[in-house]
């Protein structure tokens, strides 16, 4: 489903390769007879390689893009090109079969499942792929390792620290090879010192090529990406912050 | 996802919470067990009758006095029927291998200081071949006997041992009312029929019977209780009782309503087949409704099962199960509680139904029919009270799942 398009001059500033592209993206809930509108009018785009943070105060509406770049939510208006392909009005259906193959997830409370190993949770995105079993172990395998997990593949989660979770979770993200990463405070739930273990896992991947994009409210971690998207009532404020202008922004 | 996938997804899952899904099989395992136990002892009462039917005789037809209406009234019908009548068929019908005239009574016999009640028969040796009874020691009645109108009497065999132990019983003296009645003979064990126990009955001369026990002589002559004949073989049987009826409706001058009935075995086997299915029928619908209700209860865990797994649903699709991914997944859980449900059910329905054969005299039995009836029925309930909640699960939006802590 190649869309050819005709990208607008204002946003079309690199020759690089375009992930996302969010134009004119409104979402609207009703909720009873308000009409309540959590994104307003939100132009964005994310390039192949880039790590990016999306900041703003709760309510700005940085969790709602993230769940339409996600396309776990569809917008009200606006189109979203993911890796060139319009995604704005896709049945739910193929909607899942993006999300499977093109996109990678991370979480904030890690969801892992209880009663799977690391190495069964890591292979779960690649079932619904559709991938043969003995494939699914090596490349499970190999994705644990990356994160520096490869002894701990038969561990339950119950049996790993929440660092150790969190990293199972991201190597069941990038295990299909997925466009873009995306990470809902990831760190949220980590102390201080895991919080830069799985930081560092995110700044190798990236280094390795992969597109992040983070949703997070922590300055620290938000430093240590290359771009910071500052969401604002729904608006983007700042589309292209330097990590070290953050404190700036902020006040 | 393939099917494979499914089912071992599915399995892990059962067997992560393995508490909750034994409860959960619980309502399908005695659902099941209760199903199968009841066809199979409906099975095992069918063969009892059948076999108890059998028991009466080959080929056997009953004369009963009193018209067919008659049996259903509580009139008492005047006694027309006579010794001479079982003669008649005797000798005049040709497809009747043998007749014997039945007059029966229950009496206490005495031996010495023991009394034990009997039923006591007064019949022609021809009893033996009609209800297929057999001599174990001594003789049996012989036509002189009942010429003679001789006080003799031949013992089943339970009653000989009741009255006598461990002595031998030939030729002792026994007592019934005031008369003294000599021991000719032990009769083979035979069992019970219809809930008469054969071996604890008696047999006497029918002359004897009538003129020195019953003390019954109507007006038509020496009248018995009814008369038991058997046909040559199984296709002359509706000939047999065709020639019977015409000939005692010409020997009792009947013109319009019969004031006797016969009966064959086919007749009663059919009455008594058409009760115990009828019974079987409705054990097994009571036992249907516990499965229905074991199916209701997956439902509910699945639901509950659902809400709990919220997360999991919600994660599930983020990365890439689409929502007949989720259905399904659902659905397999259910299906695969309510197979195994019904596979253990069965087992402890056969194992009931073994249980019953060894302590009961119902030969029951459980046919492959009914197990794969029980074990698909219980799937396709499963399958059935399975996708309410498989279709509440992938309805989930996945937002809505992550977020839910």
């Amino acid at each position: 489903m190649e869309v050819v398009h005709k990208p607008s001059p204002e946003l079309h500033n690199s020759s690089q390769k375009v992930i996302v592209r969010l134009e004119n993206i409104s979402k609207v809930y009703n909720m009873g007879d308000v009409q309540v509108k959590a994104l307003e009018d939100v132009s964005l785009i994310v390039e192949k390689g880039e790590y990016c943070a999306i900041m703003g105060p709760s309510g700005s509406g940085k969790s709602t893009a993230m769940n339409v770049i996600g396309c776990l939510d569809r917008p009200t208006t606006g189109r979203y090109y993911l890796d060139s392909v319009d995604v704005a009005g896709m049945p739910s259906n193929e909607l899942a079969t993006i999300r499977n193959q093109k996109l990678g997830f991370v979480f904030q409370q890690f969801h892992l499942l209880s009663q799977l190993t690391a190495q069964e949770n890591v292979m779960l995105p690649m079932i619904y792929a559709g991938v043969k079993t003995g494939e699914r172990r090596d490349r499970a395998a190999e994705a644990l390792r990356r994160v520096g997990l490869g002894d701990r593949m038969k561990n339950k989660p119950n049996q790993l620290s929440g660092g150790q979770q969190q990293r199972v979770a991201i190597a069941r993200s990038i295990v299909n090879h997925p466009v873009l990463l995306l990470a809902d405070e990831p760190t949220g739930a980590l102390d201080t010192k895991t919080t830069q273990e799985v930081l560092k896992i995110f700044g190798e991947l990236n280094a390795s090529g992969i597109t992040v994009v983070m949703v997070t409210h922590e300055p620290e971690v938000a430093s240590q990406t290359q771009r910071i998207v500052w969401f604002r009532d729904g608006k983007i404020l700042h589309s292209h912050l330097k990590p070290e202008d953050l404190h700036q922004a902020v006040s | 996802m393939d099917l494979f996938e499914s089912l071992k997804m599915a399995g892990t899952t059962l067997l992560a919470n393995k508490m909750r899904s034994a409860l959960t099989m619980l309502g399908i395992i005695i659902g099941n067990a209760s199903v199968i136990a009841m066809i199979g002892i409906g099975e095992g009462a069918q063969k009892f009758v059948e076999d108890q039917v059998n028991s009466l005789g080959p080929n056997i037809l009953f004369v009963l006095p009193g018209s067919p209406e008659a049996q259903n009234r509580p009139v008492y019908s005047p006694q027309t029927l006579v010794l001479a009548d079982a003669e008649a068929i005797a000798s005049q019908v040709p497809s009747v291998e043998a007749v014997a005239p039945m007059l029966t009574a229950s009496e206490l016999i005495s031996y010495q200081n023991r009394n034990v009640s009997a039923s006591i028969t007064g019949t022609t040796p021809d009893v033996l071949t009609v209800r297929s009874l057999d001599i174990a020691r001594g003789r049996f009645l012989t036509e002189l006997d009942l010429k003679r109108n001789e006080s003799v009497i031949a013992l089943g065999v339970e009653l000989a041992e009741r009255l006598f132990g461990d002595e031998d019983p030939l030729g002792k003296s026994l007592r019934l009312r005031n008369i003294s009645l000599r021991v000719i003979g032990v009769m083979q064990e035979k069992g019970s029929s219809f809930g008469d126990n054969l071996d604890l009955s008696a047999y006497v001369p029918v002359t004897t019977m009538a003129n020195k026990i019953t003390g019954q002589i109507s007006p038509y002559g020496l009248q018995v209780t009814f008369i038991a004949l058997s046909a040559k073989n199984e296709d002359s049987m509706n000939a047999a009782q065709f020639q019977v009826e015409n000939l005692l409706r010409l020997r009792h001058n009947i013109t319009d309503e019969d004031d006797f009935t016969v009966r064959n075995q086919k007749d009663i086997m059919a009455v008594l087949g058409s009760i115990t299915a009828a019974l079987t029928l409705m054990l097994a619908a009571i036992a249907a409704i516990s499965l229905v209700v074991g199916g209701i209860g997956i439902m509910n865990i699945m639901l509950v099962s659902v809400t709990e797994r919220t997360q999991e649903i919600g994660l599930r699709k983020a990365i890439g199960a689409a929502e007949n991914d989720i259905l399904f997944q659902f659905i397999i859980e259910a299906v695969i509680l309510s197979a195994a449900g019904g596979l253990i059910g069965t087992s402890i329905g056969i194992s009931g139904v073994l249980l019953v054969s060894a302590f009961s005299p119902l030969e029951a039995g459980v046919s492959l029919g009914a197990i794969a009836t029980a074990v698909s029925v219980s799937g396709g309930i499963g399958l059935f009270f399975g996708v309410f909640p498989a279709r509440q699960a992938a309805k989930l939006d996945p937002i809505v799942a992550l977020r839910s802590a």
